[in-house]
């Protein structure tokens, strides 16, 4: 009897090898991406009143973008191409890929290797790693961006290493270009590093530095990124950053809160309010903002609409009303449609 | 006309017994994949060695956290929904489940169920990751407008469990055999 459970649990070595190997099979070819398009109307009729990105024209219909990302993994190498094609993903995000004659912008372009669970290296072009809002409306909530997300990297080209500790801690380090180039300027002249943990069921904190070349010169960045979805209906999301230039006063700060609520399965409604300053430079004082978005997100199938009311205020009137003179506060309403496929 | 009546009749057959294809509900309203299997020539050490084989070989990120006992095995696991047309897709979700497994001489049961579902997101670096940590129950009623994705999330889930199933009932009736490759083996000696 036990001779013949000895022969069975050995057969089943073999058998059970067998369905290990499955689990690292080649998987198919990925295709995925989206569509958005949107209506904004400023309601002091002004264009540009509100100079964040990507819902830039007013009382129009226009466009964002169609993204299209392919990937594929084989075994423990995979790589993700993105390609976005539209003003979102073309003249308004950086590097503008339409003043060097091309139509399109790479959003992400990179290989990845797991040389175990534990330890994987990336090289390209990426998403960068620092802030909360992406370029992508599939991924934010809000269809406007914040001015954290407008001051920050949107991209780095590099080279990185993750280890991943265990389930609640990952650290990533990398060497990259200076922030939203193809290729360097400065030579791999930036060093960043993003420290993952997982406190809690459901809570997830980012800790973020990047030190380098930038569009500003040399400088750093520190980022606080973190989500908690402490219930089913309440997710509550925060980003603070602090930038200095190097061998300068200049720099940013800012903090934004990001509670969301699920009404049902179809609608939930979330509010976007930040506050954002550009430090002062000699006796110059920086600007301040506080801005407060209130955005919809209404879903079918595939097929995601975001009507949003955005209220911002700054002390030096950098907004105009409609009679052209400069006040200290705008306010705007869009709708977008965003299809993700 | 008569072969096109035939075709009809035949489609028509094969579409209900797709739509017959679907969980039934347990005394607690959740959905159960269940079943009873019969080996009457098998005992209950090696179907408890078998179980506990084909559980502990799957992928880590499948199934995770399993007691057992002398006569039974309960386990965590997950599988994921994947958005597929035509031969290119992507990952459009996962479903969490628990497994209980109990054997005795020459039979065994098993049955699925708590069954949830968790939406994946595109994240920044392009890869498909759970928006949340808090699953919807597979069998909640969703609204209108979810209805057909929600339906189609069903019928993969079942698919993938019947798929499951059907590994599982064939690890477990699986005789004791000589490993194939050792009888590929081309010997050369002198007994030619």
């Amino acid at each position: 009897m036990k001779l013949k459970l000895l022969l069975s649990i050995s057969s089943l070595t073999f058998g059970s090898a067998v369905i290990a190997q499955t689990t690292t099979q080649t998987t198919p070819l990925e295709i995925s991406g989206s569509v958005d398009t949107y209506f904004k109307y400023d309601f002091a009729n002004q264009p540009n009143n509100i100079k964040t990105y990507f819902d830039s024209d007013h009382n129009s219909v226009s466009l964002g973008m169609i993204d299209v990302l392919l990937k594929k993994k084989t075994g423990k190498a995979s790589f993700v191409g993105e390609l976005s094609f539209g003003p979102r993903g073309q003249t308004q995000s950086i590097p503008d890929a339409a003043a060097g004659g091309s139509s399109f912008h790479i959003q992400n372009l990179y290989v990845n290797y797991d040389f175990s669970d534990k330890f994987s290296m990336t090289a390209g072009y990426m998403g960068t790693f620092v802030g909360y809002e992406v370029i992508s409306p599939v991924a934010n909530f809000n269809y406007s961006t914040s001015y954290l997300f407008g001051a920050g990297p949107f991209q780095n080209a590099g080279i990185k290493a993750t280890y991943k500790f265990s389930d609640k801690v990952s650290l990533m380090a990398g060497l990259f270009n200076d922030w939203n180039l193809y290729k360097a300027t400065k030579g791999v002249s930036s060093v960043g590093a993003q420290l993952m943990v997982a406190p809690l069921e459901g809570w997830t904190a980012y800790l973020n530095v990047l030190s380098g070349a930038d569009p500003y010169g040399y400088g750093t960045i520190e980022d606080l990124t973190t989500s908690y979805q402490i219930t089913k209906a309440f997710k509550l999301g925060l980003n603070a950053a602090n930038y200095d230039v190097k061998g300068s006063d200049a720099g940013y700060a800012g903090v934004a809160l990001y509670p969301q609520v699920a009404i049902n399965d179809v609608v939930s409604l979330g509010l976007r309010a930040e506050y954002f300053k550009n430090k002062d430079v000699g006796g110059v004082i920086g600007d301040k903002y506080t801005a407060a978005t209130l955005s919809a997100n209404i879903k079918s199938g595939g097929l995601t609409l975001i009507p949003e009311v955005r209220l911002d205020h700054s002390g030096t009137k950098p907004f105009l009303n409609r009679g052209s003179s400069a006040v200290p506060n705008a306010g705007q309403f869009s709708i977008a449609a965003v299809y993700a496929f | 006309m008569k072969y096109f009546a035939v075709l009809f009749l035949f489609f028509f057959s094969l579409k209900l017994c797709a739509q017959q294809k679907q969980f039934s509900l347990n005394e607690d309203g959740k959905y159960v994949f269940y079943e009873v299997v019969d080996v009457k020539t098998i005992s209950k050490d090696i179907l408890m060695a078998r179980a506990k084989v084909f559980i502990n070989k799957l992928d880590k990120e499948v199934v995770k956290n399993h007691v057992l006992t002398d006569t039974s095995i309960f386990a965590k696991g997950k599988f994921v929904i994947d958005k597929t047309v035509l031969i290119a897709g992507h990952p459009s979700g996962e479903v969490s489940y628990n497994l209980t497994f109990e054997a005795r001489n020459g039979k065994y049961r098993f049955w699925l169920t708590d069954f949830e579902y968790i939406p994946y997101q595109r994240n920044r670096y392009g890869n498909y990751v759970a928006t949340t940590k808090i699953g919807t129950p597979l069998e909640k009623s969703t609204s209108k407008l979810n209805m057909g994705e929600w339906k189609a999330n069903v019928s993969a889930a079942y698919n993938k469990v019947e798929k499951l199933s059907a590994d599982f009932k064939e690890f477990l009736s699986r005789n004791p055999i000589v490993n194939p490759l050792e009888n590929n083996k081309t010997k050369v000696n002198d007994k030619w």
